[in-house]
């Protein structure tokens, strides 16, 4: 049921990025649904499920056409993504605030880890002025999306698994 | 905070699978395996998705040009109210048609044989990548490396190719370079995509001239893959100047709408021979302009027909 529920929420968020998202001309780039639900089921979650979990979901986005760059890369950024979220687990009394900033912080890491990456193989999509321009704009309209998206991801996902407060060691 | 030996060992294990991958991927250059079964799997998907979310998607598109459709509408009234009229009543289906019609027409006119085809999905990764998705794929014939063209000119090539959908790299790509002839003239050189940064193209041959307002159309590959000849790519803007420079840079304004494009040619065969600047839109515009989409002035007279 967890699995289950997790992998309609990634899958859905990979489709509605490329199909209906990412082509609104916003300016300056794009919010990246897959980072917010990765951060919303990690913090329900815990560090484990969320760099598993984030490391499928990057799988998945580094596949789904028409993404057109080395395998691997969006893995290696959302697991991180994941487990640095799923740190913050149980924390109870965690504001709205304190989500927004772990939603700011994991779409920061996702574009850092994705183009530090590139910049190491080369890339030559990935400068300066591309990197400033996707970090600035995707953890802004993240962050604009966090309070919409993050509480029904993880409300969801705590409904599906009421007992169960992620993988525990 | 809640951490554990285990939840680290995991990450580090995910961390060094997902630099494997990346290691070989990136050895086996184009595409590779998982690729082709993104495409495969994710794609007749995609398709289904877009089915359904299409008028979502044209609204918000629409919504970032209304301020060129303003210019335009303003243009059209003086010239002409019937035309005016049914610019109001223009719908997406229309818009649909009117695209295809014109992709058709420029297909037409370089008798290009092409397979049309709709975009269903844009953009890979986190904004660094313009790519796009289209509803073609290896069973209507397409293959990795043909162009892909629509009413205005060049959109791109195909990098990827599954079944039933195909990758396009588009002209607005970083990665995207193509060859390029000066309107008029012999002059070759290169376009490259810019990313957000503007498109340009770089004269080859240092004694040559170019100056804004010049068109430029595209120049054939060998084997006419992955670019056919005389396709319109766009117009210069901008000299850069050059101070020692062996070769001459400029910036371009491609006629191509990049953040809007819907319908879609893929040139599966192209004539030996097309004629010369044929292909560019019938009458050049006395000032160059800086409008955003120079190529999309409605021409009211149809454009003199095949070349034979």
């Amino acid at each position: 049921m967890r699995r289950l529920v997790s992998t309609a929420f990634v899958v859905t968020a990979l489709l509605v990025q490329v199909t209906i998202l990412n082509r609104i001309p916003l300016p300056n780039g794009r919010p990246d649904l897959v980072v917010l639900v990765v951060v919303a089921l990690a913090l329900v979650r815990g560090p484990e499920y969320g760099a598993i979990l984030g490391f499928l979901s990057g799988l998945a986005a580094d596949v789904v056409p028409p993404a057109d760059h080395t395998m691997g890369r969006l893995a290696l950024a959302y697991a991180a993504v994941g487990y640095a979220a799923g740190l913050l687990e149980d924390a109870e009394e965690r504001s709205v605030f304190a989500t927004v900033l772990v939603v700011a912080a994991g779409s920061a890491l996702a574009v850092i880890g994705y183009a530090g990456v590139g910049a190491l193989l080369g890339d030559e999509r990935i400068t300066l002025a591309a990197l400033g321009n996707s970090l600035v704009a995707t953890v802004i309209y993240d962050v604009v999306l966090a309070p919409f998206v993050v509480p029904v991801v993880s409300g969801a996902a705590r409904r599906a698994d009421p007992a169960g407060y992620g993988v525990r060691p | 905070m809640r951490d554990s030996r285990r939840a680290r060992l995991v990450l580090a294990l995910l961390l060094l699978t997902a630099f494997t991958l990346i290691t070989l991927d990136y050895r086996s250059n184009a595409g590779g395996p998982f690729r082709t079964i993104g495409n495969a799997v994710f794609g007749p998907v995609e398709r289904a998705v877009a089915d359904v979310a299409r008028p979502v998607g044209s609204f918000f598109g629409s919504l970032g040009h209304l301020s060129s459709y303003r210019a335009d509408n303003a243009k059209l009234r003086k010239q002409n109210q019937a035309l005016r009229e049914q610019l109001r009543l223009t719908d997406a289906e229309r818009a649909r048609l009117r695209s295809m019609e014109q992709v058709m027409g420029l297909a037409g006119r370089a008798q290009f044989r092409i397979v049309p085809a709709q975009v269903i999905a844009v953009d890979g990764a986190l904004g660094f990548e313009w790519t796009a998705t289209i509803d073609v794929g290896s069973r209507d014939g397409i293959q990795t490396n043909m162009t892909v063209i629509n009413g205005d000119g060049l959109v791109g090539k195909t990098v990827e190719v599954g079944p039933t959908t195909t990758t396009v790299l588009l002209g607005r790509d970083p990665k995207f370079t193509a060859g390029a002839r000066l309107e008029g003239t012999n002059e070759i050189g290169h376009v490259d995509g810019g990313g957000r940064q503007p498109m340009t193209f770089t004269l080859l041959g240092s004694s040559s001239t170019m100056k804004p307002g010049d068109r430029l159309v595209s120049f054939a590959s060998i084997g006419n893959r992955p670019f056919v000849a005389e396709v319109p790519i766009g117009r210069i803007v901008r000299v850069f100047p050059e101070p020692g420079q062996l070769f001459r840079t400029a910036v371009v304004a491609p006629f191509v709408d990049f953040t809007s494009i819907d319908v879609v040619g893929v040139v599966v065969a192209s004539p030996r021979t097309i004629r010369r600047d044929s292909l560019l839109p019938p009458s050049p515009r006395p000032s160059p302009s800086q409008s955003r989409s120079p190529g999309r002035s409605p021409s009211p007279t149809p454009s003199p027909s095949g070349t034979g």
